[in-house]
């Protein structure tokens, strides 16, 4: 099987904004027998793009602020065409696939983003009821991703 | 007319400051100040929580270097023990903290310096940053992830977390070194090797262009303070302190934590939640010191290891006395990188580190301790009063940004003086005004934890507050 990175990203002591850590939690062991690397991290740092360029399917587990509460939502990502002008240390998905392409030459054929919608946001480690209700959706849709990354490896297998 | 150019916040900084520079009636500049707008409660809340636990909540501090305020922390708790910790464990926190210093300084000198001494001072503002080191020098921005990994990594195999470990305890340490991480950490050190060598060879290809900047970078003469070890060798974990002044001359020596409480004070500037520390015998503002690579270099006789000890041959050549030039903090922190990766292979090469005792333990046999430890920026100072339950009744901390507050406000406005003419500035100058602080590398977050896409935006000010120039950027 091709190399699969899952990032799961977020601050678990701010609510809603740690459910990447919950749902990389429940999915670690499953995800270590299948060979899949997991990186729980409170945000995305330039160190993660030597990682993203090994893998060739990317997974970005993340909340949003955007959508509505418990919504589940996956979509694909394209390296950024232009990058942040002032950079401390946190990066967005598309600049780190940016990066990784700058630095290391290559980047994942495929790179998703799956993303639960967030309620609150407080300083707390509890997730709201709808953010709660909704990893095991998003956890389906993580499965979907590795089982979709690895029909491609059986269809295109790695030279 | 007097006016007032304003950059807030500077960035490229660990947290959150701003510049202000004061021009006169002619357009000169008569004064300028680095305003740290921060402020940290962390003396406050820690109030009735039990000494124990201060290493742990210190730790929250700073992001960057949790490893340092938990040595700190631990020694101060030590000091309320009365206990002297087992050999392997100060040699396991030596290990931690040079760690920290090798991914702190990483993160100094590829993502928040490099783009100004690769890619110019007057580039475009648009690609200078790690994004454009990336695309211009990729081997550079790889050898600045990977230094970060290396320190980050090493710091997760001996304490288990990347950030706020808590393996570092009033006592010692948790648990032992196995074999097996000793042997994960040795394998990494071939690749840290070469890329602290590429970047010591790219920095002094180019560091001959910033002879201007050399010149007006915080180029004074100052006291300087830092640790130092009983063989005149440099120091991060223990030894004791030494302040030495700006013709070399040592002023004081074998200061302890102790002895840093009485000879230490702070001022207050009214223009900075940040105090200004100073040596008390010399009174302030002549007692203020400059801490970190620099004064660490400047101070030390030798650094123990063979090939730092090379490079610190070459840096001592740069002056007749002590480097005066805040500049080179940028070179100074690359010879500790080196002297850090060689040290961490001399103390893992010794059997002892993997000895079962690594913890002393006792309740509180004083009420009052102190401890020190060098952080990456410099000397780090924590004072604690406890109860006879140890319970926690007061505490003072002196971060190394503090202790170089002094210094990094007269390099603004010394940067300022130079550039800035007729009221005139440029997006270079304004650059320039930020670099200096930046070659501090001061580290704001031990204030607050802020950090993210920070604009910035310069202002020059009429006196009756109308705008009369203006930048922005972000």
């Amino acid at each position: 099987m091709k190399p699969i990175l899952i990032l799961a990203c977020g601050n678990a002591l701010r609510g809603d904004d740690g459910v990447a850590w919950h749902i990389g939690s429940a999915l670690e062991a499953e995800l270590i027998a299948a060979g899949v690397e997991l990186i729980l991290t409170r945000q995305l740092q330039p160190e993660h793009a030597e990682p993203l360029s090994r893998a060739n399917t990317a997974i970005f587990l993340d909340c949003s602020a955007v959508d509505q509460p418990g919504i589940v939502s996956t979509r694909t990502l394209q390296p950024a065409q232009s990058l942040p002008r002032i950079f401390s240390h946190n990066l967005d998905p598309a600049s780190l696939l940016k990066l990784s392409l700058d630095l290391y030459g290559r980047i994942p054929s495929r790179s998703e983003a799956i993303t639960v919608g967030g309620e609150s946001f407080a300083l707390r480690e509890q997730l709201s009821q709808p953010v709660k209700e909704a990893i095991p959706i998003a956890i389906q849709a993580v499965r979907r991703a590795i089982f979709a990354s690895e029909q491609e490896s059986v269809f295109s297998p790695q030279k | 007319m007097t006016q007032t150019i304003t950059i807030d916040p500077a960035t490229r900084l660990e947290g959150h400051g701003k510049i202000t520079i004061h021009l006169n009636d002619k357009g000169e500049v008569n004064a300028a100040h680095f305003h740290v707008t921060q402020v940290r409660g962390f003396e406050k809340f820690v109030e009735g929580r039990p000494f124990y636990e201060m290493p742990s909540l210190m730790a929250r501090i700073c992001g960057i270097c949790p490893v340092s305020h938990l040595i700190a922390s631990a020694k101060a708790c030590e000091a309320i023990m009365s206990v002297r910790i087992p050999h392997a464990a100060t040699q396991l926190r030596r290990v931690l903290n040079l760690a920290q210093m090798v991914q702190s300084h990483a993160l100094s000198f590829f993502y928040l310096a490099s783009p100004d001494l690769l890619l110019g001072m007057e580039s475009d503002p648009k690609t200078r940053n790690i994004f454009g080191v990336a695309a211009a020098a990729p081997e550079m921005g790889r050898a600045g992830v990977a230094l970060r990994r290396f320190g980050q990594s090493m710091i997760e195999v001996l304490a288990n977390k990347r950030i706020h470990p808590g393996w570092v305890v009033p006592g010692g340490v948790t648990e032992p070194l196995a074999s097996a991480k000793r042997d994960q950490i040795l394998a990494m050190l071939p690749e840290a090797y070469a890329n602290v060598g590429l970047a010591l060879d790219a920095y002094k290809k180019v560091a001959d262009q910033f002879r201007e900047e050399i010149e007006v970078f915080a180029n004074f003469p100052s006291n300087y303070m830092s640790l130092i070890h009983e063989d005149e060798a440099i120091e991060f974990t223990d030894g004791a302190l030494r302040l030495m002044d700006a013709g070399g001359t040592t002023i004081e020596d074998g200061m302890t934590a102790g002895r840093f409480v009485e000879a230490i004070g702070e001022a207050v500037e009214p223009y900075s939640y940040t105090k200004f520390p100073y040596y008390k015998p010399l009174g302030y503002p002549a007692g203020s010191y400059r801490v970190g690579p620099l004064a660490r270099l400047n101070i030390v006789q030798h650094m123990g290891t063979p090939r730092a000890d090379k490079e610190l041959a070459e840096f001592k050549q740069l002056a007749a006395g002590p480097v005066a030039s805040s500049f080179h903090y940028h070179h100074a922190r690359l010879i500790e990188m080196l002297y850090g990766v060689e040290k961490i292979e001399q103390i893992l090469a010794d059997p002892k580190i993997l000895d079962k005792h690594v913890r002393a333990t006792a309740g509180v046999n004083r009420l009052e301790g102190a401890g020190q430890a060098e952080a990456p920026r410099g000397v780090l100072h924590h004072h604690y009063k406890v109860d006879e339950n140890g319970k926690m009744t007061w505490a003072n901390l002196v971060i190394a940004t503090g202790q170089n507050n002094k210094a990094m406000n007269d390099g603004v406005l010394q940067v300022a003086s130079h550039y800035v003419k007729d009221g005139k500035f440029s997006e270079g100058i304004l650059n320039r005004v930020e670099a200096v602080v930046r070659a501090f590398d001061p580290c704001l977050s031990c204030s607050t934890h802020a950090y993210g896409q920070m604009p910035l935006s310069i202002e020059l000010l009429a006196p009756d507050g109308t705008t009369r120039d203006e930048l922005r950027r972000g």
